[in-house]
């Protein structure tokens, strides 16, 4: 934050147009004193940042160039053999299938969810504020503490939600609903935050722009498809994209609600849950390494994927 | 003062400890105990203490499973390690004995009244890797077909001696189950059988596959010996639980038990649960229903982690303590488990205690995973067989098929190398 709005600052110097060399020379010694300014202040930061991100990343670049285990000792160099081996390892593939199963799942419901109770806080006249905290106060829970009460929601015999709806469903015990019980919590806990920036997107919207159009003669639904669509277009990119890798993330509420467990026939076992796995029950050090570093690219590449397609698509709409 | 000194001092991992206690040697012990297993094993300790006031021992329990496993090894290999710990025996082989674990010194330990011959030989031969014992026994914990003295009696299916009536066959089993079942209270399964559960599911799967006689590998683990014809038998069986209606998925078991389901298979350590409920039940080793007795056993059994200048008084400190909890280990019955120290199974007191004496036969017929590096308790082999093994018994895949699936497993985790040694199981030389 402090170092983008220093950027901006700074290029800001730099175009304008300087009237004399003194004022140009002026304004290099300024930021010359700016940036040792400012890079005191980001100094713990980066020390932080270096030590806990960048250093790690680079040495589990090294690991996964090596057969290391857990105790840290004996590893040697195996080449490109980790990569080879989880490139062909069905395991990890069918665990990256959930991942990517779950995210299917999540995103379009979440993003759809999130514009409706965005609408309806937006639109509402009394007790606007209970709306918003009980839409957004979910999302304030930790993790665990979320999937846990899920966990007891769905319980078989004893959970409230099956005797509510009279049903008998093992959710958490069968491979074909207990990625939906997943998806589920995580709809009802994460909600929140992407209805929070629709509801923002929503206010900022011009309020002169539905009273012209209301003039003229357009009904709830054209000002809904002409105006209210359009203007939170670039929101709902972001929140899809942010939910793509967070989705794409998936573990946390998955293992707290199975019992760090795979779930039902492995059925819950996400690409993060299978590098833990082979990291720290399997003690492959190494071998789990490879597989961070082959999430990271599919992440990357995803992310990648998605600011290209939006360019192409604001390139094409010009 | 002394409250200051271990305050103070306590953080810096230095011998404050032993200091403020006025005690001259400490003995740091790590264990996976919690729960009621977690007070009967601080019960023993302080015992000790008591005895033994010139050792001064500071326990700290960790999270049971992998994150304790994980620990243990990171602080052996930093050489940071306790001087005494516990951990599954079927874990011990992959644990790199000699480089993360010390072994014993069996003369010290017999110094403290501990020998060889009084154990099981099988239980202690586990321990042994390379000739030298690296995991001295505490315990075995089996898995128990648990069963409801009330409802079995209605049933007409308890002998005179006020136990369940003996079980040689399936077709017997399911008999019993069926007339079972016409005794029972209403909207009730008939069998706590821990479908969906892979821990659960791979234990009962070893114990049957070895009462079928069923082998892993050959003895030098080069050659898979898996039976696929033996453990469709087995995948058969357990899937007829559900099959023939007498199993509802997904239902919890233990709270059905207590609420009146006639049956219920369970580890041990669900004695202290029913007992606590005041149930009128009974627990027997898993029915030998493929004609011979043999039910999954795991051992709790105490650890030396390596320290490069282990030696003197902390560790003969560590080998008096361990010599003096296997042989103190009546308590210890209390939580269900089996004392490995056998003259104690002998004594009036463990004698008088119920159901522990109807099943304390299951300590000669364990049924145990094969001694490699992959095996025991949340281990690889585990966690690799136990879905599978679900998928049979909860019917998304056939017995048949499964079978040939577990020895596709098999012939992979063989031929795989052990992480912590580079070594695959044939080359591990873990042969007793």
């Amino acid at each position: 934050m402090t170092t983008s709005a220093h950027m901006t600052t700074s290029a800001q110097t730099v175009v304008a147009p300087a009237r004399a060399r003194t004022a140009t020379a002026t304004a290099t010694l300024r930021r010359k004193q700016g940036f040792q300014h400012g890079g005191w202040f980001v100094a713990p930061f980066l020390l932080l940042f270096v030590l806990f991100v960048i250093w790690p990343l680079l040495r589990g670049v090294y690991l996964s160039f090596t057969d290391a285990n857990i105790s840290g000792e004996g590893a040697s160099f195996v080449g490109l053999d980790n990569y080879r081996e989880a490139l062909n390892d069905s395991a990890m593939w069918d665990a990256l299938g959930h991942s990517a199963y779950f995210t299917l799942l999540v995103v379009p419901c979440i993003t759809v969810l999130a514009f409706l109770l965005a609408m309806l806080a937006h639109n509402i006249e009394r007790g606007k504020w209970l709306w918003r905290l009980c839409f957004f106060v979910p999302f304030l829970l930790p993790s665990t503490v979320a999937a846990n009460m899920f966990q007891w929601l769905f319980t078989q015999g004893i959970g409230l939600i099956n005797e509510t709806f009279g049903l008998t469903t093992p959710w958490l015990t069968d491979k074909s609903y207990a990625m939906l019980a997943i998806v589920i919590e995580t709809l009802w806990w994460t909600v929140g935050f992407s209805f929070l920036l629709y509801l923002a997107a929503l206010q900022g919207i011009p309020d002169h722009l539905y009273e012209a159009a209301k003039l003229d003669g357009a009904n709830a639904w054209h000002r809904m498809v002409h105006i209210t669509l359009p203007m939170l277009r670039n929101i709902t990119g972001l929140v899809i994209a942010l939910q793509i890798l967070a989705s794409l993330q998936l573990f946390d509420q998955a293992v707290v609600m199975m019992d760090f467990s795979p779930g039902p026939e492995l059925s819950t076992r996400s690409f993060v849950q299978y590098t833990l796995e082979q990291g720290f029950t399997s003690y492959r050090v190494g071998y789990a390494s490879a597989m961070s570093i082959i999430f990271f690219v599919i992440i990357a590449v995803v992310a990648l994927a998605r600011m290209w397609l939006l360019r192409n698509r604001e390139e094409g709409g010009r | 003062m002394a409250v200051a000194g271990s305050f103070g001092f306590a953080a810096l991992g230095t011998g404050a400890d032993a200091l403020a206690s006025g005690a001259d040697t400490r003995v740091r012990y790590w264990n996976l105990f919690s729960g009621g297993d977690g007070a009967n094993m601080i019960a023993m300790l302080d015992a000790f203490r008591k005895a033994t006031p010139d050792i001064d021992v500071k326990d700290s329990t960790l999270q049971w499973g992998n994150p304790f496993y994980t620990k243990l090894a990171m602080a052996a290999a930093g050489n940071r390690a306790p001087e005494l710990g516990v951990m599954h025996m079927g874990r011990v082989t992959g644990f790199s004995p000699g480089r993360l674990l010390d072994p014993w010194d069996v003369d010290l330990l017999a110094k403290y009244g501990v020998r060889q011959e009084d154990f099981n030989p099988a239980l202690w031969n586990r321990g042994v890797i390379d000739g030298k014992l690296y995991a001295l026994p505490l315990d075995i914990h089996v898995q128990l077909c648990f069963y409801r003295k009330d409802v079995l009696g209605k049933a007409g299916l308890l002998g005179d001696d006020g136990r369940m009536i003996p079980v040689t066959s399936t077709d017997e089993w399911f008999d019993v189950l069926k007339k079972a079942k016409a005794a029972q209270k209403k909207g009730l399964q008939t069998i706590g059988l821990w479908t969906n559960d892979q821990n659960f599911q791979w234990w009962f799967f070893v114990a049957f596959y070895t009462q079928l006689g069923g082998q892993w590998f050959d003895d030098d683990n080069t050659e898979v010996l898996f039976d696929a014809d033996k453990a469709t038998q087995v995948l058969e069986f357990l899937r007829r639980h559900v099959t023939d209606g007498y199993v509802i998925p997904g239902a919890p078991t233990g709270e059905q038990f207590v609420n009146g389901a006639p049956f219920t298979w369970e580890g041990n350590w669900s004695v202290p649960v029913f007992s606590g409920a005041e149930l009128d039940y009974g627990a027997t080793p898993l029915p030998p229903v493929f004609g011979k007795q043999a039910t999954h056993a795991e051992s709790h059994a105490f650890v030396l982690p390596h320290q490069s200048g282990r030696g003197g008084a902390t560790n003969e400190g560590a080998h008096e303590l361990a010599a003096y909890v296997v042989k103190h280990a009546l308590q210890w019955a209390a939580g269900g488990h089996i004392p490995a120290y056998t003259p104690t199974l002998s004594t009036d007191a463990y004698k008088k205690l119920t159901p522990q004496n109807e099943y304390v036969s299951a300590m000669d017929h364990q049924a145990t995973e094969p001694k490699v590096w992959f095996a025991g308790s949340t281990g690889v082999l585990a966690q690799d067989l136990g879905p599978v093994v679900v998928s049979s018994t909860m019917g998304s895949a056939k017995p048949a098929s499964v079978a040939q699936t577990m020895k596709k497993h098999l012939t992979k985790l063989l031929a795989s190398k052990n992480p912590m040694d580079g070594r695959t199981a044939a080359q591990g030389g873990a042969v007793a």
